[in-house]
């Protein structure tokens, strides 16, 4: 459990950083200038490379269990708590 | 007392009945009813958007009732009361109780709902589902938007009552024997948003009355020419909506803990990462209403704060998706309806969120803000997560009701034709947005890519319509006709049938 928080604090962070550094990177000095737009539409690239990289990821794993675990696959064999009656409950 | 529909009643003793099945049949009965007519308002929008120029809805005004009526007729009149049909029938049960602690209090939050429909359609209001001022508090035509505004009143007030039912239930009514760590993720899942409903509700009661009183000329809160905030409306109104979206989500997600374990035949991978993301996700609620007020001119320290409470919602909802998946891992799963249903959500779901990060990162909300991105990202929260958990549910509890099998083919050709549908709909709407195209307009410039991306749209929505149609009919059909169902294991799941089969049992145990 105390794993899987840890690994899911490092994964916000790790969005999170990016995203803030591009908000200072305006900063406030005069002199200063970004070009607003360019900037945004390259976080909104790498962001959606991110989403597209871990919704593919995500999105492949959910499809390969319902095709390896599905009971018509021939390599499907009762689960251990089939039968017990724990089930049932 | 179980099988309503199996033993002939008099209509009037159920709906006179204050028992939680027969609660919870009226509230699934006009759930639907209501499902099925804001579905026809939103294939007309889409028929109408099939191509520049007025189509056949008249004029603009028009338009605006139609999208105003079908997302409150969506949100307050089918999802919201789903839900509390499926507390209704489960929750007794889960916590071994012999009805809701306060069954009276439970119809009365039932009967609240018909004439607040009521309000609300024949009102046929015409400022949107959240009636933004200051054209809300100033300019909106009456009687429609008074009728609006006293009837959501009333629709909070069933909320608010239906909640305290389920909390007080849940924790003081549950067997002495059954420990709330060992209280199903369901019954947590209701627990949770009920918690939320009432500490949230009470904000946008108080706005209601503000506009009401704004709109009698008697206060100008949200009016400018008198010295009003409109945007205050918007932070009052977002601080009870947003945290509402996970009032709707947190129940489905509770469902499809129900449906999952069952039909892949394992016990869920870890009930308490399940709790620990439930309340986490409640709390999180709290801290993100004000990221759909990035472009109203917010402190840049107010939008870092709220994207970061908007991003802890990621971890807490990732822990669901993993658990499911996990879940499902070395199961033996079989794909009947309700378990289709229910991975299809999950796909959604996924999709749903990475789409809401990009809304949360501020830089980026300027470029979706009041686009067409964020009503395909909202959409695939309310209908490709909450009403894909909700008719998975549904087939799930229709034995359990009817004491019949609803027809697994048409079953299964309502899913695969509302996931194309949705996905034809809503990702479009995503890359509609990307390309400027803003929400709630009546008409649109004559660009080419605008113009495909509507009729995909429309394609879609027909789809929609068409597999809502098979529902409907599954629905009637199977039960007055359909095949009896085995009620010691009606999915052939190789077990019983768990919490409904033990409700046969007149104490629930």
């Amino acid at each position: 459990m105390k794993n899987i928080i840890g690994l899911f604090m490092v994964l916000s962070i790790l969005v999170i950083l990016p995203t803030v550094q591009i908000v200072f990177a305006a900063g406030d000095e005069a002199g200063e200038y970004i070009d607003r737009r360019v900037e945004i539409w390259n976080l909104f690239f790498r962001m959606m490379t991110v989403a597209f990289v871990v919704g593919a990821v995500v999105s492949g794993t959910l499809i390969w269990l319902i095709w390896r675990f599905r009971e018509s696959n021939p390599k499907a064999t009762p689960t251990k708590y089939e039968g017990t009656g724990e089930l049932d409950r | 007392m179980v099988l309503e529909l199996q033993k002939p009643r008099p209509i009037w003793q159920i709906m006179f009945s204050t028992h939680h099945t027969d609660i919870g049949l009226l509230y699934t009965i006009m759930s639907l009813a209501f499902l099925f007519m804001g579905g026809a308002l939103a294939l007309a929008i889409r028929v109408e958007m099939f191509s520049p120029g007025p189509q056949f809805i008249a004029d603009s005004m028009t338009f605006n009732r139609i999208f105003t009526v079908h997302g409150t007729n969506m949100i307050f009149l089918f999802l919201l009361p789903f839900a509390s049909a499926v507390g209704n029938y489960f929750i007794p049960i889960m916590v071994r109780y012999k009805d809701m602690a306060y069954p009276k209090l439970n119809a009365i939050a039932f009967w609240m709902l018909p004439p607040a429909a009521a309000l609300v359609w024949l009102g046929f209001a015409d400022f949107g589902w959240y009636a933004q001022p200051p054209y809300s508090a100033i300019s909106a035509p009456s009687p429609a938007a008074e009728m609006w505004i006293f009837g959501l009143k009333i629709i909070g007030v069933s909320s608010i009552l239906g909640a305290i039912n389920f909390i007080v239930t849940i924790l003081k009514c549950k067997h002495p024997d059954l420990p709330l760590s060992k209280v199903p993720l369901l019954g947590w899942s209701f627990l949770s948003s009920s918690l939320i409903v009432l500490v949230a509700i009470p904000t946008f009661a108080a706005a209601l009355l503000m506009l009401l009183t704004d709109r009698l000329g008697v206060t100008g809160f949200f009016n400018p020419a008198m010295g009003g905030d409109p945007i205050a409306y918007s932070h009052l109104f977002w601080f009870t909506f947003h945290p509402e979206v996970y009032v709707l989500v947190i129940p489905a997600i509770g469902m499809m803990y129900e449906i999952i374990p069952r039909f892949s035949r394992k016990p869920i991978f870890s009930h308490s990462s399940g709790v620990f993301a439930f309340v986490l996700l409640s709390i999180v609620s709290f801290a993100s209403w004000a990221h759909h007020m990035y472009a109203t001119g917010m402190s840049f320290t107010e939008k870092t704060v709220f994207m970061v409470g908007t991003l802890a919602a990621v971890p807490a909802s990732a822990m669901h998706v993993f658990n499911f998946l996990a879940t499902m891992w070395g199961g033996r799963a079989k794909y009947s309806t309700p378990m289709m249903w229910s991975v299809g959500g999950i796909a959604l779901f996924f999709s749903a969120g990475a789409g809401g990060v990009v809304n949360t990162a501020m830089p980026l909300d300027f470029i979706t803000h009041d686009s067409y991105w964020v009503v395909g990202h909202f959409h695939l929260f309310v209908f490709g997560t909450i009403a894909f958990g909700s008719f998975g549910f549904l087939y799930y509890m229709f034995p359990f009701i009817t004491g019949r099998m609803y027809n697994e083919l048409w079953g299964k050709v309502h899913f695969v034709l509302i996931f194309i549908g949705a996905v034809l709909v809503f990702f479009t709407q995503h890359i509609l947005g990307l390309y400027g195209m803003p929400r709630r307009v009546f008409d649109y410039p004559e660009i080419p890519e605008w113009i495909a991306m509507n009729q995909i749209q429309a394609v879609g929505a027909v789809l929609l319509g068409v597999g809502m149609t098979i529902f409907l009919v599954n629905l009637i059909y199977s039960s007055a006709k359909g095949k009896e169902a085995n009620m010691e294991d009606p999915f052939g799941l190789g077990g019983k049938y768990y919490y409904p089969y033990q409700a046969k049992n007149p104490h629930h145990d």
